[in-house]
């Protein structure tokens, strides 16, 4: 589908394009190095010839469960171009011990929603976001809910109520 | 009738009138943050927004979401892939065909299945049928938070009829749970097509009716038209798709560009528009319901009779009196409810488009009936983050039009 | 002419004819034919080397096909063949296609051969697989509804996998007898068996009582048990596990559970000291049955039917809360009130004589570790007495006749903390005596019979008794504490051939219960001392460098694996082990709570 895209990302950065491989309904795949998919994702925006101007989505997979399970995360990138009507996917691998990337979001905005969920829901960080906190999840939840040794019924604790100045709680509510 | 009284004006009250330079001082404001919370009529499906007011204009919105976040994907990834079904419908619930026809088309094509002629015309019927009912609730909301009641009612009554079809044919409203890996679980009832010939007239009709109210009202065309703007740089850039997308003037339509089940085969238009305002939303999806009629006309003239389901004992349970007779059904129909259809390990991106734009799917299987991940990627969300590049800087009436035009739902949106 | 000594006179008068008989001595009179064409070297030395399909395999001279086919990646199915039974390749589901023969041939029964190509996946043998298998489905009862087996039956499973076409036969399938009930353990169901006959060849060949044999021809064959005998072997379960569809249930289990609600923990069976490794099947916190591990040193893949039936232990009138008083003061109390009396009133025996420390051999090795060095630093006592399970039976295979499955480990670790070992007769005339007061008991079962221990008992004027059932001792103990099985907690068993076996926890402990470890580890707090242990593995590390015996034993690694084998999911349970939905046993969680 959209071999060319990743023709051209292998020549122009060699080493950052580790694996190539099409799925069951014949899409292509690329595995890019970690460190490098700001770079990637750049050239894929900016080069006039490639054109994935339209941001799809980020997300991620948790392979503890998988047969290949090291390193342990997966972050993949979905990206079109409408000049050439392609799709192109991206995966990235992250170890467990330390799942930081580059965040994407100075190339695309949409991203940064999408890095927060992936953030939120399995704890891989990504340098450079502006504003990477839970979007999902409430601020005090203990843990990365997706990752697959979270349990299905896990409980959490009790917070206490956040102090929010909040508007008007009533008669003799009324506080600082 | 006896008149208010003015108070004397006499010298006592001297201090108490202000100078005039007093009058033409600037006022010290503050900025005020104000909570447009999640529980608000206009917030759809419970979004909090954070907005700080510098006098009306809005200097700051900061969406926060996460209230209706009912664990989709964690769930998903525990039961068999039929029993997902059940959480595609919640997740856009007013277009709840949709979700489930595009999940059911990422799983068949991470088998390799090709699904039977009428299941595709069903399909496609289902989700058209969807659609202008998605396009109903979100062009009567508009009227109803800008003030007038009558298109929502309107839109409301037309989106109730299709709903009545719908219950026809799925047996529930909203939450339909139709399809199934490898086709439908059930065909059409008998005269429903004729009824959804019937049911779209009047649907016309009423769509008619609000356009009359609304698309020509000066108050509606004033608060609407220049409100909301979004550049289609910009759009693309946060990964706007569907009606918003085409509000800015960008040609992109899944069912053109990747044509699924019976679209290659019909004729219909993809309406685009210039602006990228509220406005152009608005008229976007007035089109599509009428671009949705069209197609659902197609697809009853040309559907025609035949299996609904893959004849596949590996995908598709086998009929009841098998199931109860043969040992051979019986086994079949254990192994598919209780482990699931074994769907080859894998993974596939896949997307349809829905109301709002491309609903993507990215399903990971392990080989195993259940599956290992399923990500929606939701249109709504990747709008939804670029509601604040669409409001900052507006005056605060204009939040609520560009929060209606964008139709987020929430269960899409939160998974 | 004269070279060759002792011959015939026709020797040396030319080439002897080949296949004409000879004089030479050590003949048997016919020459064997001159040998052909050279074959070429093995490819790998010692080895067979043959391909799978496409796949080189080397395997050693003896391996089965269906194993070599397993290990290069081709599932092969098969429903008479085991491994560690005779071949009788009746049932014609390994069918394979091989180089060496035009029809296509069993793989359970054709050796492997030197530069073999067996192709297990082309069109033929998968017609074979579906034909094979509609011929057995076709007089199979529609069963699937009431039959146990459903979520673990080979019928099912190939079914699914190589055969997924209607039936096409109709009509009436042959009636045999249903239900009969062929021993203790054993019931059958004749409709249901595809006559494979391992049942039959398991009984003759490993258990060595040949109960059960095949009876009649053609489609009147069935499996039976010889008129006016029964299946009463101690072994007789192991055909339960065998038996590849439901014709053959286990009578305790039957109706109990469906097996895809039953999760799996790998463990010990502490039927006997034999220690035969087991999978522990569990719903929520209920345990329902034990099914036989492979272990190919200690019980290969079977297991006894008095082991089998020893999980019963595990959920019967357990002990759930802490008690305190003795008799008719007996009353519930809090784990921190238990533990306050108990160790107020062992601080007051500390170092003296009249305390016994009375151990069972049924807790494991962390917990004797823990709990003994409790008693020997923090009481002072200077021998432990030995409890446990009364003695029975023994047979020549699994079984043996001590029934507590520690008792070596309990004589290691007595001997490396420095603990003279002492039976427990000593300990009932020492009561009786009065010159023992006071009993620190570990595990609450005792060796002999009830009635004469119960006196000596109640003379004792404090019992703390550290317990999984409720039993005699209990009935008399002041200090109650609830401890948790071997199903609940993690450890390690010695067994009567001294190999130490690692088990793994089923769900967590019931009730209040705790390991004996943990009760140890709170009683040397709350006598103000500070050794304290947070897991078994903490226990095991602190104080097994004592025992000579477990010192070299790798604890982690001994472990057996925790992952699940690959098929039927079980329904996932909770962080709590409780399984969603279905029923929830218990009381109902307060919400909020």
């Amino acid at each position: 589908m959209s071999t060319f895209a990743l023709d051209k990302v292998a020549t122009t950065f060699p080493r950052a394009l580790l694996d190539r491989y099409l799925d069951r309904s014949g899409a292509e795949w690329g595995i890019v190095d970690a460190e490098a998919i700001r770079n990637v994702a750049s050239e894929l925006k900016d080069n006039p010839e490639l054109d994935f101007k339209l941001f799809l989505s980020i997300d991620a997979v948790d392979r503890l469960m998988l047969p290949e399970r090291e390193p342990r995360f997966e972050v993949v990138y979905f990206l079109y171009s409408l000049k050439r009507g392609e799709h192109v996917r991206l995966k990235c691998r992250v170890p467990e011990d330390n799942p930081e990337l580059p965040s994407i979001s100075p190339v695309y905005q949409g991203a940064n929603w999408f890095e927060r969920f992936v953030w939120d829901f399995y704890g891989i960080r990504f340098r450079g976001h502006p504003d990477l906190r839970r979007i999902l999840m409430y601020e005090e939840f203990r843990g990365h809910p997706l990752r697959k040794d979270y349990p299905l019924r896990q409980r959490q604790p009790l917070v206490p109520e956040r102090p929010i100045q909040d508007i008007f709680r009533g008669p003799g509510t009324n506080r600082p | 009738m006896a008149k208010p009284s003015i108070p004397s004006q006499g010298p006592a009250d001297a201090q108490l009138i202000p100078a005039d330079s007093e009058l033409e001082a600037h006022l010290p404001t503050k900025r005020m943050e104000l909570n447009l919370g999640p529980s608000h009529p206009a917030m759809h499906g419970t979004v909090r927004m954070r907005v700080e007011l510098d006098g009306e204009t809005i200097a700051r919105a900061d969406p926060e979401i996460g209230f209706l976040h009912r664990g989709f994907q964690k769930s998903c990834e525990n039961v068999t892939w039929t029993q997902c079904l059940p959480y595609t419908d919640r997740l856009n619930y007013v277009s709840a065909l949709m979700n489930n026809f595009g999940f059911l088309n990422a799983v068949e094509k991470l088998i390799g299945l090709e699904i039977p002629d009428r299941a595709k015309f069903i399909r496609t019927i289902g989700s058209e049928i969807h659609r202008i009912s998605d396009h109903l609730t979100c062009v009567g909301a508009i009227g109803l938070e800008l003030g007038g009641m009558s298109a929502f009612l309107y839109c409301i009554e037309a989106r109730e009829l299709l709903v009545d079809r719908v219950t026809e044919l799925t047996g529930a409203r909203l939450t339909t749970t139709f399809g199934r890996v490898g086709g439908l679980n059930r065909d059409l009832p008998a005269g429903w097509l004729e009824s959804v010939l019937k049911t779209l007239e009047k649907v016309e009709a009423l769509t008619a009716e609000v356009e009359t109210l609304l698309t020509n009202n000066r108050i509606f065309v004033d608060r609407m038209k220049g409100t909301g703007l979004i550049t289609a740089q910009d759009a693309l850039d946060f990964g706007f798709t569907g009606p918003c997308l085409r509000a800015c003037g960008i040609n992109y339509d899944v069912r053109k560009t990747k044509p699924y089940w019976i679209y290659d085969r019909i004729n219909f238009d993809v309406p685009i528009a210039r602006n990228g305002d509220n406005f152009d939303r608005y008229l976007m999806r007035i089109e599509e319901i009428k671009q949705s009629s069209r197609i659902v006309h197609q697809a009853i003239e040309l559907i025609k009779p035949g299996p609904v389901i893959v004849d596949d004992w590996r995908i598709s349970l086998p009929p009841k009196p098998e199931v109860y007779g043969t040992i051979e059904g019986v086994m079949a129909h254990f192994k598919l409810i209780m482990e699931g259809i074994q769907v080859p390990a894998g993974e596939i991106y896949d997307s349809t488009e829905a109301a709002n734009g491309e609903l993507g799917w990215y399903l990971v299987s392990d080989g195993s009936g259940r599956p290992y991940k399923v990500h929606v990627r939701a249109p709504g969300f990747a709008i939804l983050s670029g509601i604040s590049r669409m409001v900052e800087g507006r005056l605060l009436g204009d939040l609520i039009p560009t929060f209606d035009t964008i139709n987020m739902i929430g269960g899409e949106v939160e998974q | 002419m004269s070279e060759k000594d002792g011959k015939g006179a026709l020797e040396g008068q030319g080439k002897p004819v080949p296949g004409a008989p000879t004089n030479a001595p050590g003949s048997t009179g016919v020459e064997p034919p001159p040998p052909g064409p050279q074959k070429a070297p093995p490819k790998n030395p010692g080895f067979v080397t043959c391909t799978i399909d496409g796949k080189e395999v080397a395997a050693r001279p003896g391996t089965n096909m269906i194993e070599a086919a397993l290990r290069a990646g081709s599932d092969i199915p098969y429903y008479c063949y085991h491994p560690r039974l005779s071949i009788a390749a009746n049932c014609r589901m390994c069918l394979v296609e091989v180089s060496s023969s035009p029809k296509l041939v069993p793989a359970c029964q054709t050796p492997l051969s030197e530069g073999l190509a067996v192709k297990t996946n082309t069109g033929a043998v998968k017609d074979s697989q579906r034909s094979v298998l509609e011929f057995i489905l076709l007089n199979h009862p529609v069963d699937c509804a009431i039959c146990d087996q459903a979520g673990e039956c080979k019928l099912q499973d190939y079914y699914a996998r190589y055969d997924f076409m209607p039936a096409r036969a109709g009509g009436p399938k042959i009636l045999k007898e249903k239900r009969k009930v062929l021993g203790p353990m054993v019931v059958l169901d004749q409709e249901r068996c595809i006559l494979c006959t391992r049942c039959v060849r398991f009984m003759s060949e490993v258990a060595k009582e040949p109960q059960l044999g095949m009876f009649g021809r053609g489609s009147a064959e069935r499996i039976d048990i010889f008129p006016g005998a029964e299946l009463d072997s101690n072994y007789s379960g192991n055909t339960v596990d065998i038996c590849p569809v439901g014709a053959l249930l286990n009578r305790d289990f039957r109706f109990r559970a469906r097996a895809w609600f039953l999760s799996e923990a790998p463990s010990i069976c502490t039927g006997c000291s034999r220690g035969c490794n087991i999978f522990v099947d569990f719903f929520g916190q209920e345990t329902h049955r034990y099914r036989p591990r492979e272990n190919e040193q200690v019980n290969k893949s079977w297991m006894c039917d008095q082991g089998r039936l020893s999980y019963k232990y595990v959920n019967k009138e357990r002990v759930h809360t802490p008690q305190l008083g003795r008799g008719s003061d007996a009353r519930e109390a809090t784990g921190a009130e238990a533990l306050a009396f108990a160790a107020r009133k062992l601080k007051a025996f500390f170092q003296r004589p009249e305390l016994a420390v009375l151990a069972s051999p049924v807790a494991s090795n962390e917990d004797l570790l823990a709990c003994l060095a409790f008693a020997r630093d923090a009481l002072g006592a200077k021998a432990v007495y030995v409890g446990g399970r009364p003695e029975g039976q023994a047979d020549e295979l699994l079984m043996t006749a001590d029934k507590n499955p520690n008792r070596t480990g309990l004589t290691w670790i007595a001997g490396g903390l420095g603990l003279k070992l002492q039976p427990f007769s000593n300990l009932l005339e020492g009561l009786k005596n009065g010159s023992l007061q006071a009993v620190y008991a570990i595990g609450a079962e005792l060796p002999v019979d009830i009635a004469s221990t119960t006196d000596a008992l109640k003379k004792a004027d404090l019992l703390v008794v550290q317990a999984t059932n409720h039993g005699p001792l209990t009935a008399l103990a002041d200090a109650l504490l609830p401890a948790c099985t071997h199903v609940e907690g993690e450890g390690s068993f010695a067994n009567v051939d001294r190999i130490i076996q690692r088990f793994r926890p089923a769900y967590p402990p019931i009730g209040e219960s705790q390991p004996h470890w943990a009760w140890a580890s709170h009683l040397f707090r709350e006598l103000g001392l500070t050794d304290a242990y947070g897991s078994a593995r903490d226990v095991f590390r602190k104080l097994a460098v004592e025992v000579k015996e477990l010192s070299n034993f790798d604890w982690d690694k001994a472990a057996p694996p925790a992952q699940p084998v690959p098929g039927l999911q079980p329904a996932p349970a909770g962080a709590d082990g409780r399984p969603p939905g279905y029923r929830e046993w218990g009381t109902p969680r307060v919400r909020g709570t």
